[in-house]
């Protein structure tokens, strides 16, 4: 029974959003499709299939030289002062920050957004070791402040419009009700401006990794990742194994697409490079600098034959920003830290099929998905061999697979399909119940199926298999009363 | 040490072992470059400008500092970089970079396909990113057609820290409704130099 459950958390949740809050659903949906028109226009701007498809190859070349890379990548870092940390799990990660807090004697720790400390849930364990936590991008601020999970990659508070917004900040900080975006961010930034000339550290994650210079890249917009790099005495930058790039003129190309991919623009606002604590001689600079370089899964993820390629994900939301899917709830009805079309094929990955295969079904396999990918994941391909493991493995309902083993039987028989199509015109009751399993929901929101009159195979035999049908088949298909959703042109 | 040692050799390890049955496949190599057309100068102000900045231009170096004396009047102090030449600095009272209205600093180089500016860690890092108003010094002769050819030109001998700036700090995380100056500088000057 609890598999039955665990099935069906991702159809819950979203249930729950769309029905108790659909102003969820309107913000979500502007967001997103504001930012996917975009990067259709800056991919409209390059040659974007070229660059995709050296993206993706650069990817599969880090894939398939990742051990050399990283060693690599560690000892360019550790010649340039930076303190290298190895962690096997989400434990071992927090352990290591653990180790900073105590020994650097941490109070205040400001943090940039990072998917990788969402999924090592670093704050619970800094809180509990009495450092107080600062998110300090606007969005994962926001949610920080909500005590809800962010909802997007790149645009944590996508889900929340601008009157939930201020009705949070005026209980949380006392901004009038009716304040406008500019005085929100106003107030935002003299919170968080104080926390970060306080910070004892700074925690960052990293866009991509060097292996040949020992550079962290990070991407933003706002600054504040500049900040937590630059104002506290430590920056730990959380890193998983797979964001490496092999050289430095690697950079140009994936910090211009995944720009491009993200938030429509040819660059984003700030990179930092970052080679080291500060150097001899610089006025400032954090004096240590860690990188922790995160497994939890990942290796396991490379070694499965399919979703391997995942690991290519630069985790920039184009995915999530085309998919018609994630636009309908935002990202808390997946239930973990990636949602989207990336997280339905990341989450079963790295949680395992148990937790997070359900996810595989959150989708219309439409393929827009993979259409808007910088590295060109087969993000369908991969939802379908995630569904295929979920059936194999039983794991689906014992109703569906009585219904899908049914359904196999009568279509690859000709006569038990003649006989089920003859039970449904009689019958046409039976394709618009809605407490019909898995046609019921889709008959509870559109027009019943309603089966037509006479067989395909009917009509054909009497108007369309003449000499002239080839030129006008589709006006007779039209007059033959069938309707869309009618099942039998499929008859082989 | 020990767990982090082990710890390395075990998740190297794993990849192997996970990697055993894949062919490895090679780089690449280089994304064929783009040839913005134009003088690049020209092209770096149009697109920084788009990208929310100010930009200005000089044929002398004179012309410049009598600009940056009118320009000044507006601050009530200044955060200068270590590597701003004094005839470049305004004539305001310094201050420490949180409390200093206008940050001076001067860029390695400049992008003009992105409209971006490359600064050093050298001259200092605060004072890039804590004012509200940031004023970047960059020499025409600096400022590169492309992304590829401005990071190759310092790939020899990197800082601590490099930082690519292409504009005004911007968030769009309120009612997707876009604000400047959220945490870095709300105003970015950029000046190009003969």
């Amino acid at each position: 029974m609890a598999e039955q459950r665990e099935g069906k958390a991702y159809r819950a949740r979203a249930r729950e959003i769309i029905d108790r809050h659909p102003e969820i659903r309107a913000s979500v949906t502007g967001g997103v499709m504001d930012l996917d028109r975009k990067r259709v226009d800056r991919y409209a701007e390059i040659d974007s299939e070229t660059w995709r498809d050296w993206a993706r190859d650069v990817k599969d070349h880090v894939i398939t030289h990742l051990d050399e890379l990283l060693e690599e990548a560690a000892a360019n870092l550790e010649a340039r002062g930076v303190q290298v940390h190895w962690a096997e799990t989400a434990a071992d990660a927090r352990r290591v920050l653990d180790g900073i807090v105590r020994r650097r004697g941490v109070k205040v720790a400001v943090k940039s957004k990072s998917m990788l400390s969402e999924e090592l849930e670093v704050n619970r364990d800094l809180e509990a070791a009495g450092v107080q936590v600062f998110e300090t991008d606007l969005g994962e601020w926001i949610v920080q402040l909500q005590e809800e999970p962010p909802s997007h990659l790149i645009v944590p508070a996508i889900h929340r419009d601008l009157d939930a917004i201020r009705r949070l900040f005026h209980a949380r900080l006392g901004t009038p009700l009716d304040a406008g975006p500019d005085e929100l961010a106003s107030q935002a930034r003299a919170t968080l401006r104080q926390a970060f000339l306080e910070a004892d550290l700074g925690i960052s994650g990293c866009n991509f990794l060097v292996a040949e210079t020992g550079t962290v890249a990070l991407i933003e917009n706002e600054g504040n990742i500049r900040l937590c790099t630059s104002a506290p005495p430590v920056h730990v930058a959380l890193t998983g194994i797979e964001k490496l790039l092999p050289r430095w003129q690697d950079l140009s190309g994936f910090l211009q697409l995944t720009s491009r991919a993200a938030t429509g623009q040819s660059l984003g606002t700030f990179v930092s490079l970052l080679n080291g604590p500060k150097g001899p001689g610089e006025p400032d600079g954090p004096e240590e600098m860690h990188v922790v370089l995160v497994d939890n899964g990942r290796s396991r993820v490379l070694a499965d034959p399919r979703a391997w390629e995942t690991l290519r994900c630069v985790r920039c939301a184009a995915c999530l920003n085309a998919c018609p899917v994630y636009r309908q709830t935002g990202g808390h009805a997946w239930g973990h830290v990636y949602s989207g079309p990336i997280g339905s094929i990341l989450d079963p990955a790295l949680l395992g099929l148990e937790r997070a295969g359900d996810l595989a079904y959150a989708s219309s396999l439409c393929g827009a998905c993979t259409e808007a990918c910088p590295v060109r994941i087969p993000i369908p391909d991969l939802l379908l061999d995630w569904r295929a493991r979920m059936a194999g493995g039983r794991r689906t309902t014992a109703t569906e697979r009585t219904l899908i083993g049914a359904y196999s039987r009568i279509m690859t028989r000709p006569r038990l399909y003649r006989l089920a199509g003859a039970l449904m015109r009689r019958l046409p009751g039976l394709l618009s119940s809605r407490r019909l399993p898995m046609i019921g929901s889709w008959v509870e929101r559109r027009a019943a199926l309603r089966p037509s009159p006479r067989t395909f195979r009917r009509i054909w035999k009497e108007e369309l298999s003449g000499e002239d049908a080839a030129g006008d088949a589709g006006d007779h298909h039209r007059g033959s009363g069938g309707q869309p959703g009618e099942e039998e042109e499929r008859e082989r | 040490m020990s767990r982090d040692e082990g710890a390395r050799d075990r998740i190297l390890e794993r990849i192997r072992a996970a990697s055993r049955e894949r062919e490895p496949l090679p780089h690449p190599g280089t994304l064929p470059e783009r040839m913005a057309a134009g003088d690049p100068a020209e092209r770096f102000s149009e697109i920084f400008e788009q990208n929310g900045g100010e930009t200005v231009r000089f044929e002398t170096l004179e012309s410049a500092w009598g600009w940056l004396e009118g320009f000044a009047e507006d601050f009530a102090s200044m955060a200068p970089g270590e590597d701003v030449p004094e005839r470049l600095l305004a004539s305001l009272p310094v201050a420490a970079p949180h409390e200093a209205e206008l940050g001076i600093s001067m860029a390695r180089g400049g992008a003009a396909e992105t409209g971006t500016l490359l600064l050093d860690s050298r001259e200092g890092r605060r004072g890039q990113i804590l004012p509200p108003a940031h004023l970047v010094w960059v020499r025409r002769r600096d400022i590169h057609a492309t992304l590829d050819r401005l990071l190759e030109s310092v790939k020899g001998e990197l800082p601590s820290a490099l930082a690519l700036h292409s504009g005004p700090s911007l968030s769009a995380d309120i009612g997707q409704v876009t604000v400047r100056g959220v945490h870095g500088p709300a105003r970015v000057i950029v000046a190009i130099l003969p």
